[in-house]
């Protein structure tokens, strides 16, 4: 038996990878990518409120919390997929299918309209999860063409206006007027979700499923996992997280429109899956960290607005601001080759 | 403990390449310590040690990667100094690197152009590529290897052994622009080689050897000796030895290498007793295109080594038995009973294991922890219904890493980050950790390992096997068949062409490269 | 996003390789029936519509008409190609076209009366949108962010710009008429826009196929590791690539802002789909590496045709986006359907 083996990764024959970080360096990196996007997301808030003292005290949180609510449903079936390793460009479109349905059906079946709709759009994220299994084609271009048929779909239930909940709306609307230290229900709802997640990840064996998915399919496929059904159930969670998503985007209107409320959810899911550290590679995501990555997303047109900055240069800030966002809470331990 | 023995300087003019008093570190990690070596003009020479011994850091500092801390390196006799990978290839150090280096969607052609130093004719003139001056000269330097692949091919339809001649091939265009001779490093080329192709190799170092001078990297001293005219032996960051290969022994170089004494003899061969019931027979088994008609069965404490070369189809019929791939007919009985549907995770589930010979993408998820490897098929104590045990898996680990002797004493680090033997140790445990295992099937498990991991491997296979798993072994070399199977197959061409039962007669290396090709 | 060959190359290959050698020139054939595939396909289309509606669509004027809509997408489809073959994506697409496009608007004769600097705005324009890709190459490369998020951001940044620019005054609309109609006029029996295009695709396949840029950019996207190992100075050629693009889509937002014949932000609106659906629908792989601009040429004027075909039959616009999401689909599932095995891994 040989007498030292060092660590020296530098030697495997079959592995070739770099010289290991010291200790010390990985634990602080590993602190960093824990607590990056609460730390960003402090910061962020201590700039805004120096630079607009009444931010806070008119309500600045409140409001942030609120924008963020579906921002956060829908980041966080993202991070679900993510995860894996694939990629949900349709779960935007099936919050908006969700709203609509339960828009339309909130009236005649009352408390039972969420749960159809959750049902539904669940039901479609199997179907994309599926289809990505059992055809093997790329997630990017599958959930492409389901955002397609999606986008039609909506416009074909809503005859391309804009339509509202005619009555029941009780059933949801105390999401967002119930209150708990001034962050509506919805929002904690969406936390608990979160944490819930955050816990199925790390200890149940889906969980490190998912995770060994996205960090090796391969590997994970021959140590005996069922990575098809692994997949299958990121992509289902995606399309239960847009159902929630849905549901608060009409709890929170009222009404739900292809063009304006509860259209625009895709870019903004994403970005806030990424600022809270989720790898577009796959393998990483803490569903905790999206919480912040959420509110970061939708803090910045709030903040700008409070700031000063003038309408017009608010998309600018938005670009910017998830750049900077995302280089700073990337984790790099795991980042290798960067496409 | 070291000694030198000096190869008889025949020529007056300059060494190919000569190393003196190089050092190197990594922070508190030397690497390399005053390591001094010659190389003379058209001389093969192998570069051995184990793992962590300073070969790669050595062969990093020639090709330009990192620049030594101190001492001097000399091509024919003249000082240089590299900064970048660049600048080995400019002043003639041509390496082929263990990993394939070709871009496979590109052709034959445009790979060799990539990094040349200079094109005679200007093949590619501001930055527009002329193709057929490209072709043209790729053929060139192909037919120097005396290869006739076409230079269009693109990479991805070639062989592996094809694509191991290209790129000696262009690690020897490096001559084209030196004055300097040429030195070409082909590390570890032979770890992934079957017995005919290492032939090819051999014929092409010994053209190489006439053109220019070889560093032989290799784990396998049988091959350095009948290839390499002197060999130089690294520990620890130390040269402890040159010699010359017609005065050396594997088992002295072995000894110089870990420094102590050699391998573990074989072991006992008796099982004692009438043959138990076998847990899997295999009847018939064909795959097409792949293997034929094949039957054999695995018993409990027996070893089934199957050997064959290229296109014998043992490889297949190994994935084929872990339900990896299909077969298309014949039949599979596990402990009696023929399956239906087979799986990967039918077989997992009926207890079997296997340890595939793509250890990285195949046999562990590195981003995962060594412990969540270990415990990632058969959680055993560390799963409670929905709900796994984080301290539960860590004793798990702990339990392992010490029968193992797994470095370091870290289960809670991410598995990519150990090295190789230790890696193959967790993939080992893996399996070994199941409550029943019945069938362990194992896929070149020492490849690439260095000796001294290899032993410990081989010792589990061992243990494995006594405690009541039967095993099919795919091994690296017939010595390793002999010596680890109860019994051998032989396969050719998808049929099995000879069986052996050692505990009856022993057929040697010989015998069975016979009925192999 | 990723796909990954059931037998990677790094490493220790398994003899896998080997036994697949003789499949290998099957695939390459299936590869070619592929393409021989979304050629026949377009052409059942085609028969199809001008079955269907005999006086409208198989006219030349609508010929014309479809090439003119082609346009835009064959333009931005070159950039598109090439970022993707190097195994990125270009989300910005939309955002430069808007900044672009506007500052074109600015800068020529227009209501506003800003100022005019004739063919000149064009350049500038198109200088705008190299900056932004620009941009875009060099956070991606200098501070490893992935190109998605970087891409994403610049999307936003480029509106941001255009909308800077448009300010709080009133639209600005092209004073010169003949500036308007240009893109829509017929030289040699075909719109100019379309020509452009061509010139374009021509410049663009050329790159591909005979310099460094097109060769290295095949060469990041099969493997950057092995290409930087092998000499490809990575970075600096993927800035190229973004720059390129960049310089594509501004283009694009310029014959669409002469199109519309006013300067708004959202020229580029539902751009980015197109495109992207039709570089898949091409068969240019998402993880770099394989395909071409050809094939994208083939993937647009599949979806342009179609759109046309399904507008002229009367289908009532909203089922667009859903087609085209079908069609994508059914072609990502034909394309992938004979290379399926259970070992494969697409993600």
């Amino acid at each position: 038996m040989s007498t030292v083996e060092k660590p020296d990764v530098n030697s495997g024959a079959t592995t070739a990878k770099p010289v290991p970080e010291p200790r010390r360096r990985f634990q602080a990196g590993g602190l960093w990518y824990t607590a990056g996007p609460l730390a960003v997301f402090i910061v962020f808030l201590v700039i805004v409120a120096v630079l607009q003292p009444s931010f806070l005290a008119g309500g600045g949180l409140k409001i942030a919390s609120v924008q963020a609510t579906p921002i956060l449903l829908v980041a966080l079936g993202q991070a679900a997929v993510l995860l894996v390793g694939s990629i949900d460009l349709s779960n935007a479109a099936m919050a908006l299918v969700s709203a609509v349905i339960l828009a339309k059906t909130l009236g005649s079946l009352g408390a039972v309209a969420p749960l159809v709709c959750l049902v539904v759009v669940t039901l479609i994220g199997l179907i994309n999860g599926l289809l990505v299994v059992y055809t093997q084609v790329p997630s990017f271009a599958l959930t492409l063409g389901t955002l397609g048929i999606l986008q039609s779909a909506a416009l074909f239930l809503t005859k391309a206006t804009t339509v509202y909940a005619s009555s029941n709306t009780e059933v949801v609307t105390w999401l967002f007027q119930t209150f708990l230290v001034f962050i509506p229900a919805a929002f904690w709802v969406a936390v608990i979700l979160a944490v819930v997640f955050w816990l199925v990840l790390r200890t149940t064996p889906i969980g490190q499923g998912m995770t060994a998915v996205g960090l090796n399919e391969t590997g994970a496929l021959f140590s005996g996992l069922n990575t098809r059904l692994i997949k299958v159930i990121a992509f289902a969670l995606s399309g239960f997280f847009a159902g929630m998503a849905g549901i608060t985007i009409i709890a929170q209107a009222g009404a739900a429109s292809s063009f304006g409320l509860g259209s625009d959810l895709l870019l903004p899911g994403i970005a806030a899956a990424m600022v809270g550290g989720t790898a577009i590679t796959g393998g990483v995501a803490n569903p905790i960290n999206v919480v912040f990555g959420a509110l970061i997303v939708a803090l910045i047109p709030i903040a700008s607005a409070a700031i000063g900055i003038p309408a017009t240069a608010q998309s600018l800030v938005y670009g910017l601001v998830i750049i900077i966002a995302v280089a700073l809470t990337m984790s790099r331990s795991h980042a290798g080759v960067v496409k | 403990m070291t000694t030198t023995d000096q190869p008889s300087p025949v020529t007056a003019t300059a060494p190919a390449l000569e190393v003196e008093n190089v050092t190197k570190s990594f922070g508190p990690v030397q690497a390399l310590k005053g390591v001094s070596f010659r190389i003379a003009r058209n001389e093969v020479v192998g570069l051995i040690g184990e793992n962590g011994a300073g070969k790669s850091t050595l062969l990093k500092i020639l090709t330009g990667v990192h620049q030594p801390d101190s001492g001097v390196i000399r091509l024919s006799g003249e000082t240089v100094r590299f900064r970048r990978p660049q600048d080995a290839v400019a002043n003639g150090i041509g390496v082929v690197h263990q990993e394939q280096s070709l871009l496979t969607n590109l052709s034959v052609a445009e790979n060799i152009a990539m990094n040349a130093v200079s094109s005679k004719d200007q093949a590619i003139r501001f930055g527009v590529y002329r193709w057929r001056k490209l072709n043209e000269e790729a053929a060139e330097v192909l037919n120097r290897v005396g290869s006739s692949i076409d230079p269009r091919t693109i990479v991805s339809n070639l062989s592996f052994i094809n694509r191991q001649m290209v790129e000696v091939a262009r690690a020897l265009r490096v001559d084209e622009v030196t004055h300097t001779t040429p030195v070409v490093i082909l590390d570890e080329p032979t770890s992934v080689l079957e017995r005919n192709e290492t032939e090819v190799l051999e014929r092409e170092i010994r053209r190489l050897k006439d053109i220019g001078s070889v560093i032989f990297v290799s784990h396998r001293l049988d091959e350095v000796l009948r290839i390499c005219d002197r060999v130089e032996v690294l520990r620890h960051g130390e040269l402890v030895a040159h010699r010359n290969t017609d005065s050396v022994s594997e088992d002295e170089l072995f000894h110089l290498m870990i420094g102590q004494d050699s391998r573990a003899k074989r072991h006992s061969r008796d099982k004692g007793g009438h043959r138990p019931e076998p847990v899997l027979a295999v009847r018939d088994l064909t795959r097409k295109g792949a293997f034929r008609n094949v039957s054999f069965e695995v018993v409990p404490r027996h070893t089934v080594a199957i050997v064959g070369s290229i296109g014998s189809g043992r490889e297949e019929l190994c994935r084929a038995i872990f339900g990896t791939e299909p077969f298309h007919s014949g039949s599979l009985l596990v402990e009696g009973k023929q399956v239906r549907s087979w799986s990967m995770r039918e077989a997992i589930g009926r207890g079997f294991g296997y340890v595939p010979s793509e250890r990285r993408v195949e046999g562990m998820v590195g981003g995962l922890t060594a412990a969540e490897n270990l415990t990632l098929t058969h959680p055993g104590k560390s799963r409670a219904g929905l709900v796994l045990k984080r301290r539960a898996r860590n004793d798990i680990a702990k339990e392992w890493f010490e029968r193992l002797d797994v470095r370091p004493r870290n289960p809670g680090l991410r598995l990519e980050r150990f090295s190789g033997g230790n890696q193959q140790k967790v993939v080992m445990a893996k399996w070994l950790t199941a409550e029943n295992l019945k069938v362990l099937i194992l896929d070149h498990p020492l490849r690439g390992l260095d000796p001294g991991a290899m032993e410990t491997v081989a010792a589990q296979i061992r243990a494995a096997s006594d405690a009541g798993t039967g095993v099919v072994l795919l091994a690296d070399t017939l010595e390793e068949a002999i010596e680890m199977g109860d019994e051998i197959l032989v396969m050719r061409d998808g049929e099995v062409t000879a069986r052996y039962d050692l505990s009856v007669e022993a057929p040697t290396a010989v015998d069975l490269l016979a009925k192999m090709v | 996003m990723t796909e990954t060959k059931p037998h990677p190359e790094a490493g220790a290959p398994t003899s896998a390789p080997r036994a697949r050698a003789g499949a290998r020139s099957g695939l390459r054939r299936r590869v070619e029936l592929k393409s021989v595939g979304e050629v026949g396909a377009l052409i059942v289309i085609i028969i199809v519509f001008a079955v269907l509606n005999p006086g409208t669509f198989a006219t030349l004027k609508n010929f014309q008409t479809i090439l003119d809509q082609a346009s835009l997408p064959l333009i931005v489809g070159v950039g598109a190609t090439m970022v993707i073959l190097m195994g990125s994506i270009d989300l910005s697409v939309e955002g430069v076209m808007g900044a672009a496009g506007m500052t074109f608007v600015l800068l020529s004769a227009n209501s506003r009366d800003t100022v005019d600097l004739g063919f000149f705005a064009v350049i500038v324009a198109i200088g705008v949108g190299m900056a932004l890709g620009l941009l875009s190459g060099l956070i991606h490369t200098r501070i490893k962010v992935p190109s998605f998020i970087v891409t994403l951001g610049v999307w936003y940044i480029g509106l941001g710009v255009a909308t800077l620019l448009f300010g709080e005054a009133a639209i600005p609309t092209l004073n010169s008429e003949s500036l308007k109609l240009w893109p829509s006029r017929l030289t040699l029996g075909l719109p100019r826009s379309f020509l452009l295009a061509l010139a374009l695709i021509i410049l663009g396949i050329l790159i591909t196929r005979f310099t460094r840029l097109g060769r290295y950019t095949y060469a990041i996207g099969n493997n950057e590791a092995i290409a930087r190992d092998n000499g490809v100075p990575v970075a600096r050629y993927k800035v190229y690539v973004f720059v390129l693009a960049g310089a594509a889509s501004a283009l694009a937002g310029v014959v669409g802002s002469m199109q519309l014949g006013t300067g708004s932000v959202t020229v580029g609106i539902g751009t980015l789909f197109l495109t992207i659906a039709a570089v898949v629908i091409g068969g240019t792989s998402l993880g770099g590496g394989k395909g071409g601009i050809t094939r994208t040429v083939l993937g647009v004027l599949l979806l342009t045709t179609l759109n046309n075909g399904l507008i002229l039959s009367g289908v009532s616009p909203n089922i667009q986006s859903a087609v085209s999401g079908a069609v994508l689909i059914a072609a990502i599932v034909a394309a992938a359907w004979p290379y399926r095995s259970r070992l494969r891994i697409v993600k």
